[in-house]
């Protein structure tokens, strides 16, 4: 860790980790304190960085939580919303890391409990809708397939993010971004007021749009 | 002590003996384990067989009729004075037992043999560097194969051997011990959530510090221990004590494995420390209610009917653009034009059987004296697969056409392929 913080926005992208921290970033990748190096990197520059996005059109947000995230806040900058998958797994997930449980299992879950959560608190016809909405009829084998295969791609794309790493084929460990999908409840008011202002803020929406470039 | 002799001598005149197997030593520590718990002194006798049944269904789950042998088992340790009945019932009624001195003496042999501490560890890195000291003296001086064998290979194996596998299992002690704070702490944070804080932290500090602790008594002394057995293994390589050489190397295996097992805790205790650090700050803390959980899950409950979505950051990778080659005009495909009709034309269908006559005379008028110059003649431009019944209407057609010489002897002779036929002399008949 370096003693002193950057005192230039030169100096930062000079940094011969600021390139692989800048495109993680722009990916849409949430870096916490288990990214190491690249968790230091964004806390030593933190006030230059965040001038330095400003004028892309997105904000440096840094979480109490521990960790790190581009928000577009404006056309410019290219942006992404959570499909309905993806948004039902990071819940479910972030419900695991609430879990005291998940300490013992030192944090790592499987893809097998994270379906059953999801059945267990959705339904499975409601579970299967959200995954695949368009297929009228279908079997119990067919059914199946939808919902893993649909977690499956939802958690490969969590994982991208950085919400979650991956250890094995069926387990993953469950990481600090997670808290972003517990946002809406964190507080003792009204959900919907919450809601309401992280759409304000441009964190969230409430419809699902056409992905933007 | 009292006089030997004559303890040995009651000993003797009362048949005492001591014969404990694998399920009795088990239900003398779930004892010890049941009475530590719920800190009894004596356990009533529908106790002893509960716990004697929960041991059999783990030592013996096939066993046919648990209770009796309870029964049986509460009787042999009571004939061995491990059990001894305290209550003045007698046999009107259920009774009371407690587990003697003996009982606790045995269970606490097994149990406290677990134990790692620094103390324990130094000592036994001390013990086995003092061992080893003295077998490389002995090695350095060996000169024959029984010297090597009963100074250094012996030593090797059975003292220091035992030495290395008792730190072993001391160390699979820690391990259990680990195991049963992380389920320790587990409970505690589910139990009592936000006062869970402090008692969590103080296990996991006092695990560390006896980990920190013991990894850097094997730092110190693994280094130490890994050079005498280099130091034995190469004299018993320069000797040729194969043997010894080998179980040097057996020892320092199990050296690298103890030394590795420090470090390997330590760095997985402190990814578990920082995980639990993480969970009581960002959570408990946050939380000390837990009622996040709960909203939360109603969250994910109604988002069917509640959606959002988050949004994250996506912008596209640089494009990369490829050389540009210059357009080449690529000529239009075409095709030759042409009239593709083609006139049929008549043929007459070829008899077979007048082809291969007509080949049979040409051959006989070519002067073939044989049946087989014959069968060379005529069979060429036939199948292979239809040659073996060609070759018996040429036969048909010569026997028609010629006449064949009676001989003694008739030679076997190869004619096309894999044909061989009886070859027969012939002389063509003459046209009337």
């Amino acid at each position: 860790m370096k003693e002193h913080p950057y005192d230039r926005l030169e100096d930062v992208v000079q940094d011969d980790i600021f390139p692989e921290v800048d495109l993680a970033l722009r990916e849409g990748r949430h870096i916490d304190r288990d990214d190491g190096d690249r968790f230091t990197f964004l806390c030593d520059a933190q006030k230059l960085l965040e001038d330095f996005y400003k004028r892309y059109g997105c904000m440096l947000v840094r979480v109490t939580d521990g960790y790190f995230y581009l928000l577009p806040s404006s056309d410019q900058f290219g942006r992404r919303q959570l499909t309905g998958a993806e948004m039902i797994a990071g819940q479910a997930l972030a419900l695991m890391y609430l879990d005291p449980a998940s300490i013992e299992a030192a944090g790592v879950v499987s893809r097998q409990q994270v379906i059953e959560l999801l059945s267990g608190l959705l339904g499975r016809e409601r579970l299967i809708h959200i995954l695949d909405f368009r297929r009228k009829r279908r079997d119990e084998k067919v059914e199946q397939d939808v919902i893993r295969k649909g977690i499956d791609a939802a958690l490969r794309t969590l994982t991208t993010l950085g919400f979650i790493a991956k250890v094995d084929e069926d387990r993953f460990r469950l990481r600090a971004p997670l808290t972003r999908f517990i946002e809406p409840v964190r507080g003792l008011g009204d959900p919907r007021d919450a809601l309401a202002r992280l759409v304000a803020r441009g964190e969230a929406t409430l419809a699902q749009e056409e992905d933007e470039e | 002590m009292t006089d030997p002799h004559r303890l040995i001598g009651s000993l003797q005149r009362a048949g005492v003996r001591l014969a404990l197997d694998t399920t009795d030593l088990s239900l003398l520590v779930a004892l010890k384990a049941r009475a530590e718990r719920d800190s009894l002194v004596s356990f009533e006798e529908e106790e002893l067989y509960s716990i004697f049944e929960q041991v059999f269904d783990l030592t013996e789950p096939d066993a046919q009729n648990p209770r009796k042998r309870a029964t049986y088992a509460i009787q042999r340790l009571r004939e061995q004075r491990l059990l001894s009945r305290v209550d003045g019932v007698g046999l009107a009624g259920p009774g009371e037992y407690s587990m003697t001195r003996l009982a606790i003496g045995i269970v606490d042999f097994f149990t406290a043999d677990e134990a790692l501490t620094r103390e324990s560890l130094a000592l036994l890195t001390k013990t086995l560097a003092s061992q080893l000291t003295e077998v490389l003296r002995e090695a350095r001086t060996a000169t024959d194969a029984d010297k090597w064998r009963l100074a250094v290979v012996n030593p090797l194996r059975i003292t220091i051997g035992e030495l290395v596998a008792g730190i072993e299992r001391r160390q699979r002690g820690l391990d259990d011990q680990q195991d049963e704070i992380r389920a320790e702490i587990g409970r505690l944070i589910q139990r009592d959530w936000f006062a869970a804080i402090e008692q969590s932290e103080s296990l996991l500090e006092r695990t560390t510090r006896t980990l920190q602790e013991l990894n850097e008594v094997l730092l110190q002394d693994a280094g130490h221990l890994q050079s005498l057995l280099q130091e034995i293994e190469q004299l018993a390589s320069q000797a040729g004590a194969k043997e010894a050489e080998a179980a040097a190397q057996r020892v320092s295996e199990q050296v690298d494995r103890v030394a590795a097992w420090g470090g390997a805790r330590l760095r997985s205790w402190s990814d578990y420390y920082q995980l639990v650090q993480r969970y009581l700050r960002d959570v408990v803390r946050l939380d000390p209610e837990r009622a996040l959980s709960q909203r939360l899950r109603d969250q994910l409950a109604n988002w069917p009917d509640q959606r959002f979505h988050l949004w994250t950051a996506r912008s596209g990778r640089i494009r990369l653009l490829r050389d540009v080659d210059a357009k080449h005009d690529r000529p239009p495909v075409r095709r030759p034009r042409e009239n593709r009709d083609r006139e049929l034309a008549i043929t007459a269908r070829a008899d077979p059987m007048e082809q291969l006559a007509a080949r049979v005379a040409a051959a006989l008028a070519d002067g073939a004296r044989t049946l087989a110059d014959v069968v060379v003649c005529a069979l060429p431009s036939v199948p292979t697969d239809e040659q073996y019944r060609a070759a018996g209407n040429v036969i048909a057609l010569v026997a028609r056409n010629a006449v064949a010489e009676m001989e003694r002897e008739r030679p076997w002779r190869r004619t096309i392929g894999k044909l061989h036929i009886e070859d027969w002399s012939i002389t063509p008949k003459e046209k009337p």
